[in-house]
């Protein structure tokens, strides 16, 4: 799988980027796994199945802060990125790789569990939600879709951003879960481009360990 | 996940290399995911379905299915026009992986009584699994 570093990109820039690139995928033009690893400039995202409802605050609010709001076709529901926070977009075939779903998901939180394990954070899973957690605060997310058998979206890991934006919505459309970074939990303070390298070599790793 | 000889296929119906599966009654015909796909899903949360009179070409999205934070889309095996959706998957979609089958999830009036032919029976169907 090859590692795409986009740098700083807007989110709907990329997501035209990802369709684009799953297409091509699709249509057999390009046959290797590529992986985006990007931050976005602040931008509130909705799932498949919206999550407006989600949101605390008035979209006018979002608009004085120049924060977009992005219906996607993710899983999930809603969610906010913002530099600071290390963005996944794994595409591939899964079949190819011989892993289901539900495997890949579990997958996406591994490699996101031993990134912050290689920072002394201890992170889990917990079954109230996809995603991994410190205790009771949420560290990654995951949003996925797949078009004929393809992924994209992916993973959202908090490293090194300013927490107060989540407060502003129900992350997950989870009420009253509090959102936590790699930075907040590490000593000493930890930046993305620390922990780009470290996540780009555990998907590689995990997924590689699946090729058939 | 289950192992491909684990698979239920019933013969009686067809299969898209998509996994979605057709039944025909009629000029009618029953569209739903296949035992594959709900095992490759996992706990499906959403069933996301077209409206009555929509009408679509063979290969076309016609929804999707949400699982554990995964949102995959469905194409359709043939071409028509919606006729019925399984309402009962709004409330619990989880019945499609209970039984793929007995759980259709669009009803639709075909276009071309041909298409049917295009699409694999359970033999072919495994084997595009083995592949």
């Amino acid at each position: 799988m090859q590692l795409v570093d986009l740098g700083l990109a807007p989110y709907r820039e990329v997501l035209q980027l990802q369709l684009a690139s799953v297409d091509r995928i699709v249509d057999g033009y390009e046959s290797e796994s590529r992986c985006f690893l990007v931050e976005h400039p602040p931008v509130v995202t909705l799932g498949k199945r919206g999550g407006e409802q989600y949101l605390g605050v008035q979209e006018s609010f979002l608009k004085e802060r120049h924060i977009d709001i992005v219906s996607t076709g993710r899983g999930g529901f809603i969610t906010y990125h913002a530099p600071g926070q290390l963005v996944a977009y794994p595409l591939l075939r899964l079949r190819s790789y011989g892993i289901s779903v539900h495997e890949y998901v579990f997958l996406l939180e591994e490699a996101m569990i031993r990134t912050a394990a290689s920072f002394n954070v201890a992170a889990h899973r917990d079954e109230r939600n996809a995603g991994v957690w410190c205790a009771d605060k949420k560290l990654g997310s995951i949003g996925i879709a797949i078009r004929h058998g393809v992924t994209y979206h992916g993973l959202a890991l908090n490293v090194d951003l300013d927490l107060e934006p989540f407060s502003w919505l129900s992350p997950c459309g989870l009420s009253g879960v509090a959102m936590t970074s790699i930075s907040e939990q590490a000593e000493p303070h930890v930046c993305v481009g620390d922990v780009k390298s470290y996540l780009g070599q555990y998907l590689q790793e995990l997924l590689t360990g699946q090729i058939k | 996940m289950k192992e491909l000889d684990e698979l239920i296929l019933p013969d009686d119906i067809r299969y898209s290399a998509d996994h979605e599966w057709a039944r025909i009654e009629d000029e009618f015909a029953y569209i739903g995911i296949s035992d594959f796909a709900q095992d490759q899903l996992g706990d499906i949360v959403f069933v996301d379905m077209p409206e009555v009179g929509d009408s679509f070409d063979q290969g076309d999205e016609f929804g999707s299915l949400e699982s554990v934070k995964a949102v995959s889309e469905m194409y359709m095996p043939l071409s028509g026009e919606v006729v019925e959706i399984n309402e009962d998957l709004s409330e619990s979609p989880e019945l499609l992986n209970a039984d793929p089958y007995e759980n259709w999830i669009i009803k639709i009036r075909m276009e071309d009584l041909e298409d049917y032919d295009q699409l694999l029976d359970a033999e072919a169907y495994l084997e595009s699994l083995e592949e």
